[in-house]
């Protein structure tokens, strides 16, 4: 599940920079792969979009310099979240 | 500089509808009293929105004081504040535009950075969420982003030049000095401008929380744990005049506008650069012909997000060099929110406050100096000290970058 999650970022990551996806390692940050600054936005609504979360406000404030490994564990802590915050809901 | 004679231009007048209350001396008064007016959001759908702070004007505001049920069914929340602001600023400046043809001689210059935006929210709720087949038949005349200045025009016989500029948060500022150049060229000889903002709607709160530039908590400029901006609202209204025609007839003059100074980034169209902004601190100097050792004060851009206050210190200290460690700098951001296209216009009453009764305005919940912003930011209390000269940024999204140059009335 937590590779399914991964992979699933990893290639939004890889459609928003316009990269390979085989260049991204968990400890890149965005910086290192050239989303800075409004992509990085973009990117967040992208994958709160696709998995349809959405992540606090905290989080927001060092997306450049956050690692992907980083991004994906808040991506699968928000979905466990969603989960335990029952199934009945949609 | 230019060889052309100019005349000078100083303020007669001002008014202020802010967070901070009715009127330009309680948002004054509200500043130098280190009094924030950020508090809860008070909105019909703050339950939904993720955002839960905001610097709202009070609900003792009454939009329907003295203005006629024919002009109030016209008018959107960005021009009930423009409105009241001007008719504040008007009376004090004590001027009579049916005399001796005034009101062909004076412009009207207002910024906003979007407009309507209340009557814009209301209708597409209307159209999309309820199917509604009709719109409000005033909704254009509300929405148009000129909509304030034509009311201030209306509601005083004013003829000259009058327009709306809008450059997102630094459209006061902008909109101040189309209004000045004006007066020194001889467009005009007096000019009622500023900036008004009335934007805390469902739809624009959605479009600011997903740019994750809010903080959650307060409004902190300069301090290391800020968490970005705390939207506001509101309009201050200014009368300009060329100072010819204030001594004239003898009216008391708030302040002079000295100089302007007006750039570009061209960089990134949310990143600001201390290379742009520093360049208009500059020219603002040297268009009011000070030196920066004439200046005492800088009321900031100071959104309190990590990109500006940062890369705003830089600037300060590429324009003032040595000077910039003996300049008062803060940011009343901290207390009145971020009006966005009226910010400009709120900042400038507490410059002309702060040069009239010599105390500048603190930086409010400054808890902890950021190490990288290193200068003297007047932290929570303010300074009596006397202000011969002051400069006011504004820096707007779109790299554009605006600053005023103020000297205390001769």
């Amino acid at each position: 599940m937590t590779d399914t999650t991964q992979q699933q970022v990893f290639d939004i990551i890889a459609k928003q920079a316009k990269i390979d996806v085989a260049i991204i390692k968990p400890e890149s940050t965005l910086k290192d792969l050239g989303i800075a600054s409004l992509e990085a936005i973009e990117l967040i609504f992208d994958i709160e979009e696709h998995f349809n979360i959405t992540f606090p406000d905290q989080q927001g404030a060092n997306f450049d310099s956050d690692t992907v490994q980083s991004l994906v564990d808040a991506v699968q802590k928000a979905l466990d979240e969603k989960a335990a915050a029952g199934e009945g809901s949609k | 500089m230019s060889t052309v004679s100019m005349r000078r231009v100083v303020i007669t007048g001002m008014g202020a509808i802010s967070p901070l209350g009715v009127g330009a001396e309680a948002l004054w008064q509200g500043l130098r009293e280190g009094r924030s007016a950020i508090g809860p959001l008070r909105h019909p759908d703050a339950e939904r929105l993720r955002v839960k702070i905001a610097a709202q004007v009070p609900d003792s505001f009454d939009p329907t004081a003295n203005i006629e049920e024919r002009t109030l069914i016209m008018l959107d929340r960005t021009s009930e504040f423009a409105l009241h602001a001007a008719r504040e600023a008007i009376a004090q400046s004590g001027l009579d535009f049916s005399q001796n043809e005034l009101g062909v001689r004076t412009a009207v210059v207002v910024g906003t950075g979007v407009g309507g935006e209340n009557t814009q929210d209301e209708q597409s709720k209307r159209l999309y969420g309820e199917n509604s087949p009709r719109a409000h038949p005033l909704t254009i005349v509300r929405v148009m982003t000129n909509a304030s200045a034509s009311q201030i025009s209306i509601a005083y016989g004013l003829r000259g030049p009058t327009f709306a500029v809008s450059s997102a948060c630094a459209s006061a500022n902008h909109a101040i000095i189309q209004a000045a150049q004006m007066i020194r060229y001889g467009l005009a000889d007096v000019a009622i401008t500023g900036g008004t903002e009335a934007c805390l709607t469902y739809g624009a709160l959605r479009a600011w929380e997903a740019m994750r530039v809010l903080a959650d908590d307060t409004c902190r400029p300069f301090s290391i744990n800020r968490r970005g901006l705390v939207l506001g609202e509101g309009a201050g209204i200014f009368v300009l005049e060329s100072m010819e025609h204030a001594q004239a007839r003898g009216a008391t003059i708030l302040a002079e506008l000295a100089g302007v100074g007006m750039t570009a980034d061209a960089t990134d169209i949310v990143m600001p650069s201390a290379e742009g902004s520093s360049a208009a601190m500059s020219q603002a100097l040297a268009d009011a012909g000070l030196a920066p050792q004439d200046v005492d004060y800088i009321n900031a851009h100071g959104t309190g997000t990590q990109a500006n206050d940062v890369t705003e210190t830089k600037a300060i200290r590429l324009a003032f060099g040595t000077h910039a460690d003996r300049l008062a700098v803060s940011s009343t951001k901290s207390m009145h929110g971020h009006a966005l296209g009226a910010s400009g216009a709120l900042e400038l009453v507490a410059v002309v406050g702060a040069l009239r009764d010599s105390v500048v305005p603190p930086t409010a919940n400054l808890d902890k100096v950021d190490p990288a912003c290193d200068l003297d930011y007047v932290p929570n209390v303010a300074r009596e000290m006397p202000v011969r000269a002051a400069l006011t940024n504004s820096f707007a999204f779109g790299g554009l970058n605006a600053v005023l140059a103020l000297k205390r009335a001769p």
